[in-house]
């Protein structure tokens, strides 16, 4: 009985062990890579105690300074699309929990299928509009392209969230005679708040990450990131990993400190938004 | 819980109403009209955003893929009516097939292996571990990590000549990923990649559901003598099931859809030979500007992931006419 406990225990250990280095040994060995000395980065066996040092940082910055319009313009585009998204999911997510009817629930269940039509198959017909618009190349497409592929799972979360405001709240200032729009921005948004964080998590993460659209629709002016390092990868005089680590880094830190920050919305909106619909 | 049977009393007392119409009701029944219309009205503001967004950049551009997939055009090129030419000569293309195949490839290893593994996971996590909250934000860090970023680690740790993780397996006398050339080899890169991106979110849904079952039917279970293997297949496997289902439908969707891994990793290459069928549709448009076939085979994504859409709103329907509020 103890010796097939402690092989119980030993077991889960393994299993542990094995969980933490399948998720976090990537994103460790590129956050190490970016402080390793060159002639480090690539000794056999891997290295783990090196003088540290910042030269890929500074080659970056000397080499690379399209990166940081990059990471400038994934800033812009990721607050406007969460913004956006927040606020057009807060708004129909309201009127979704509140009221019912044969339209609403209809619509609802477009709202789920919509958001399961693949991205690249409407690149192509919007490729001519967008260009047509004048909109190719700007934030603004992006921003659109980003919140329009989070609205749908934004107002269906947006709606399980108010669904737990009672209903007397706002009919009490019915009553009183507070128009909808009132009682949405002073009685219902400050008690949802936790939710309007799991949408965020949400579209922040995809916005800041994204790279399909970026690739379709940026050339130049609004270039994100990701498309920027995707060009550190493709580089034909191959790739200098040192100025790729240290790049990666500072992409992907941010977020991962976000989504460790925000895990408790993170996993309250993925289990609610796949199993709610 | 469910939206989608948002007020089953009120539908049924409505339709109860219009079935009996009584004489002198019409002032009250013009009335409840009235407020309907006012209802809607007011409604509009607030339901136009996400209504407006959804239809201009989803689903009219769908539909209007539908149309170009039924004529040939270009870039400068007046579109011409050809039926389903395009369809034919994308269903009989061996690149598209082969992309096609490749794609059914990775959803069904990639997903169910790591459908596995989220349910292993899921379990160890229920059981019980210590310091559980840091070890489930490691798991959930992989979500956080950009396709891109994530291909720029892989291609490293995999590197053929310099990857830690070829050096590695060399040193154990293993065999080791000759992604760059060997077709399957990459595949099965792409593979390892997709389940490394995606297994926090498989991962989070089963945990979720596993936390849901309550702990006195495995306390049953015990006391009736049931043995771990017992209460796992008669308790957890069956009340796991829906999120099982669920989450690999969804996973299903986002699978075929898969695009940035393969691009950024392999290009599809060799020679096309690990290319998916969104690869395919990305270089029939925008490198053969052959926006026919692209249409035609966009509209076969959308029609596919539709299919899969009905049956993941069907689950989700059933589930909440199982225990509607």
């Amino acid at each position: 009985m103890r010796i097939e406990r402690l092989l119980a225990n030993g077991g889960r250990l393994v299993a542990v062990a094995l969980i933490l280095i399948w998720s976090l040994f990537p994103i460790a060995f590129v956050l190490m890579s970016s402080v390793k000395p060159a002639k480090d980065i690539f000794a056999a066996p891997p290295k783990f105690v090196f003088e540290p040092t910042i030269r890929h940082y500074l080659d970056l910055i000397a080499k690379w300074g399209v990166f940081f319009d990059g990471l400038l313009n994934s800033l812009i585009v990721t607050v406007g699309a969460t913004l956006l998204a927040v606020v057009a999911s807060v708004a129909a997510g309201y009127i979704y929990s509140r009221h019912s009817g044969r339209f609403l629930s209809a619509s609802a269940v477009f709202l789920i299928v919509v958001r399961l039509i693949p991205p690249i198959a409407i690149t192509l017909p919007l490729f001519p509009v967008v260009n047509w618009l004048r909109l190719n190349d700007t934030h603004l497409v992006l921003i659109l392209l980003y919140a329009t592929f989070f609205v749908s799972l934004g107002t269906l979360l947006m709606r399980t969230f108010i669904d737990q405001v009672p209903r007397e709240l706002d009919e009490a200032a019915l009553i009183d005679g507070a128009s909808r729009f009132t009682i949405l921005r002073s009685i219902i948004l400050p008690i949802v708040a936790p939710g309007i964080l799991a949408v965020s998590v949400f579209v922040v993460v995809f916005a800041w990450n994204e790279f399909l659209f970026a690739f379709v629709f940026t050339a130049t002016r609004a270039k994100t990131a990701p498309l920027v390092i995707s060009e550190m990868i493709g580089s034909i005089d191959g790739v200098d990993w040192g100025i790729l680590f240290a790049a990666a880094t500072v992409q992907l830190l941010p977020v991962l400190l976000f989504v460790g920050f925000m895990h408790r919305y993170l996993v309250a909106g993925l289990s609610a938004g796949a199993t709610k619909g | 819980m469910s939206a989608i049977h948002a007020n089953p009393i009120t539908e049924r007392e409505r339709a109860a109403n219009r079935s009996q119409p009584q004489p002198g009701e019409t002032p009250a029944r013009l009335a409840g009209l009235r407020d309907r219309v006012r209802n809607a009205l007011g409604f509009f503001p607030f339901l136009a955003p996400v209504h407006v967004l959804l239809l201009s950049i989803i689903v009219i551009p769908a539909f209007y893929v539908g149309w170009l997939s039924l004529n040939t055009s270009s870039f400068g090129q007046a579109p011409v009516y050809v039926g389903l030419a395009n369809y034919v000569k994308v269903l009989t293309d061996p690149a598209f097939r082969e992309a096609l195949i490749n794609t059914g490839i990775i959803v069904v290893v990639a997903v169910h292996l790591e459908l596995a593994l989220a349910l292993g996971m899921a379990l160890l996590f229920a059981g019980g571990l210590p310091g559980r909250r840091f070890l489930l934000v490691a798991v959930l860090a992989p979500y956080a990590i950009s396709e891109v970023t994530a291909v720029a680690m892989w291609r490293f740790l995999f590197d053929p000549d310099i990857g830690p993780v070829t050096m590695a397996l060399r040193a154990l006398h293993l065999p080791v990923l000759e992604w760059s050339y060997v077709p399957s080899h990459g595949l099965i890169i792409i593979a390892l990649l997709t389940i490394w991106l995606h297994l926090p979110f498989t991962f989070v849904i089963l945990f979720a559901a596993r936390l849901a079952i309550p702990g006195e039917l495995y306390e049953a279970a015990k006391v009736d003598g049931a043995t771990t293997l017992q209460s796992f297949r008669r308790v957890t496997l069956p009340l796991l099931g829906p999120a099982m289902l669920i989450a690999l439908l969804f996973r299903y969707i986002f699978a075929f859809r898969l695009f940035s891994e393969v691009w950024l990793m392999t290009q599809g290459g060799p020679a096309r030979s690990t290319e998916v069928v969104a690869v395919y549709l990305y270089q029939e448009a925008f490198r053969f500007n052959a926006f026919g076939t692209a249409a035609a085979t966009a509209w076969i994504m959308v029609l596919i992931s539709l299919l899969l859409a009905a049956g993941y709103v069907l689950i989700l329907r059933r589930q909440g006419g199982a225990h509607a509020h």
